[in-house]
């Protein structure tokens, strides 16, 4: 039995330590190649796991030439400002389906749902042509149409939580005396706070990944974001990995501290917008 | 009690309501409308959705002024009475249709009529001009036929085409391959992640230490945005300098790195595999988080009932696990099926539009040649095939998926 038990240890430490190992590996590696000079990366020394002559050029060119700063600047106004307005959004919609009845409630939910299906495409070429004719090409009122993609997944993750806050706490608030405000400030509020802060995490998220609409809607350099300034980095003749590496390893640097710090909230959204609790 | 929604309570939801009507319901309809138009954004004639038919007033005024000078002074080679009274009929005509629309500037939309007219008054010019240009020697004998097809070219016919593009896409090649390639993509992928999420999951929850790193480590792949995750493969994949190229090639998978993204199975295949990289944390997380729902209890009576671990698997863990497992496939599937970033990085839907699938091909012909009419198309089979599948999954939860909330 003991015997059985080690092996199983054993075994189930290999695949955890390989599994591991997959995941990290391509960022170790890019982070290693970012220290590479151009000469040894397409190069003998290629496969070099410690750099031959580490240099930093590869990052002043990344941050002083490319502009991937102003392109990390867009991206947190633009996420900022899209979390925020649909945290706002979706909170109301979520409270008055958690919370009252309503005629078309199944209706509504049935259509978030199905918008949250939508293929991105669908809405391109219309929400193209509209920001042509409002001038709003290349400016940030991309982050409306980012609605399509975070407000539904939103207002699904909201409605689990505020489903979990029991409805007779605020009833007896309201035997208490208490208004509608201080029932709403008092109660409510403090308690949807880390379901609120769990779903703008994971709208951060996706609005900071957001690709197609930026990629169609801006096509300035100035006004993209990161996913869209790296693809670009991706010249047709030429691509220089050492600048490539060197900018993943600077992009990934806020997803890393995104994921370390809040992975609670990450997991805990992610499984109630899919899983029974 | 759940309170009724009042009136004043409808606010709650009105903005929800605006933005998804604005930015996702009215658009569907848009790109349903553009499908029945020949819509071209780089085509001056095509560049708008013309129900109606049109016609070029200052093209025409252009047109008659010069047709008017050429064949008066032509007329004194006309020898014939007859001819030249023909002639000045239909001068007279040309100049009276002219006038007709001298208040009109540009372009304008007309009625059915007097595109007859305009047509009428083409055909009779022509046929003048045919006659005049065998009979005689004419000045303007080279200009003059040229001439009379400006009147044909300043009546724009309608642009609407109904469903004549659906049936082009039906005979499209492109089409096929990129829709094989996109079930091929969505199937493969989904059901690897599926296989090692479940296995992983299953280790997981049986695990005591090392969760959380598991956790964590799983965690960034799925969180990083999928073009900065493309472009690091790209580099993996790379022929001279990619690492897992290299590997692959020891390994004797392949003949030569170069093969990797430059042949069209190796491309669909590191398409795939970069996919899973991304994605099977995200699907071991989810049913990780099922499996931990499930009470320990009913594997304690199962052991006592006798059943092995092997057979708890099917007769408990598999059946509890269902409805965590069809929506985690449901919304891994979608993500597959809708899959446009990573290949746009990874391979822009090359070689040879090997890894081609339909939202490449959507984007390819809106936006590399401004075809939003055909585009749409494209589009609107994609949205056809996304809500069957959504349909099947959804028929296959029951009511499961709305009842919880």
């Amino acid at each position: 039995m003991k015997n059985n038990k080690r092996k199983f240890l054993f075994a189930f430490g290999i695949v955890v330590i390989g599994y591991l190992f997959i995941m990290v590996f391509p960022f170790i590696w890019i982070f290693i190649t970012s220290f590479k000079t151009s000469g040894e990366i397409f190069g003998t020394g290629a496969f070099n796991v410690i750099p031959e002559n580490p240099t930093l050029k590869n990052y002043v060119t990344i941050l002083f030439e490319k502009g991937i700063l102003r392109a990390i600047l867009n991206s947190l106004i633009v996420a900022t400002s899209t979390t925020i307005y649909v945290i706002i959004v979706a909170s109301l919609c979520a409270y008055a389906i958690s919370r009252f009845h309503f005629r078309g409630k199944s209706i509504l939910l049935g259509l978030v749902l199905a918008v949250s299906m939508f293929p991105q495409m669908i809405i391109t070429g219309p929400i193209y042509n509209l920001f042509y004719d409002l001038d709003w090409l290349n400016s940030y009122f991309v982050i409306l149409p980012y609605s399509t993609i975070t407000l539904p997944m939103a207002v699904w993750i909201l409605v689990t939580h505020f489903n979990q806050i029991p409805l007779a706490l605020e009833e007896s608030a309201k035997i208490d005396g208490a208004s509608r405000v201080q029932t709403l400030t008092k109660i409510v509020f403090p308690l949807a706070a880390p379901g609120v802060f769990t779903t703008a995490i994971i709208t951060f998220i996706a609005a900071w990944n957001e690709f197609l609409l930026t990629i169609t809607l801006n096509t300035e350099s100035n006004f993209h974001t990161v996913p869209v300034a790296i693809s670009f980095l991706r010249d047709q003749f030429s691509i220089l990995w050492g600048e490539v590496a060197a900018a993943t390893t600077i992009v990934t640097i806020p997803t890393l501290i995104i994921v370390l710090f809040f992975q609670r909230q990450i997991v805990s959204g992610l499984t109630s917008g899919g899983v029974k609790e | 009690m759940r309170q009724k929604l009042g009136f004043s309570g409808w606010l709650y939801l009105l903005p929800t309501l605006i933005l998804i009507g604005i930015f996702s319901l009215w658009p569907v309809v848009q790109s349903i409308t553009y499908t029945l138009f020949d819509y071209k954004l780089n085509d001056q004639q095509k560049a708008g959705l013309y129900l109606q038919e049109r016609f070029n007033t200052d093209l025409f005024q252009e047109t008659v002024l010069y047709i008017d000078l050429f064949l008066s002074e032509d007329l004194t080679n006309i020898t014939d009475s007859k001819d030249k009274e023909k002639v000045e009929t239909v001068l007279q005509n040309l100049n009276r249709v002219a006038s007709s629309y001298t208040d009109d500037k540009g372009i304008i939309e007309i009625s059915k009529e007097e595109r007859l007219e305009i047509n009428q008054l083409y055909e009779n010019t022509k046929a003048l001009i045919e006659h005049l240009t065998k009979n005689y020697s004419l000045t303007h004998t080279d200009s003059l036929p040229l001439l009379v097809e400006d009147i044909e070219k300043s009546m724009i016919p309608s642009n609407f085409i109904g469903l004549k593009a659906y049936k082009e896409a039906l005979g499209d090649k492109r089409i096929h391959i990129a829709l094989g390639n996109t079930f091929l993509f969505t199937f493969v992928s989904v059901a690897i992640e599926l296989i090692l999420g479940l296995g992983l999951a299953l280790i997981l929850n049986k695990a005591i230490v090392g969760q959380g790193l598991v956790r964590t480590t799983s965690l960034i792949p799925w969180a990083i945005p999928t073009a900065v995750a493309a472009l690091m493969w790209c580099y993996l994949y790379d022929g001279t300098s990619g690492i897992v190229a290299h590997f692959f090639e020891n390994l004797g998978l392949i003949s030569q790195s170069q093969n990797l993204l430059l042949s069209q199975g190796g491309a669909m295949v590191s398409t795939i595999l970069a996919d899973v990289w991304k994605t099977t944390p995200y699907m071991a997380l989810l049913l990780l988080a099922g499996l931990q729902n499930i009470p320990s209890t009913l594997y304690e009576a199962a052991s006592i009932d006798g059943s092995s671990k092997f057979k708890s698997f099917f007769t408990v863990t598999l059946p509890l696990l269902k409805s965590s497992i069809l929506v985690a496939l449901l919304f891994r599937t979608l993500d597959a099926f809708r899959v446009f970033d990573l290949i746009f990085v990874l391979t822009g839907g090359g070689p040879g539009g090997a890894t081609e699938t339909l939202s490449i091909y959507a984007y390819k012909t809106m936006f590399g040649q401004t075809n939003f009419g055909y585009g749409s198309v494209v589009v609107m089979i994609m949205f056809v095939c996304v809500a069957i599948i959504a349909m099947i999954f959804v028929r296959l939860l029951g009511k499961n998926l709305l009842d919880r909330n």
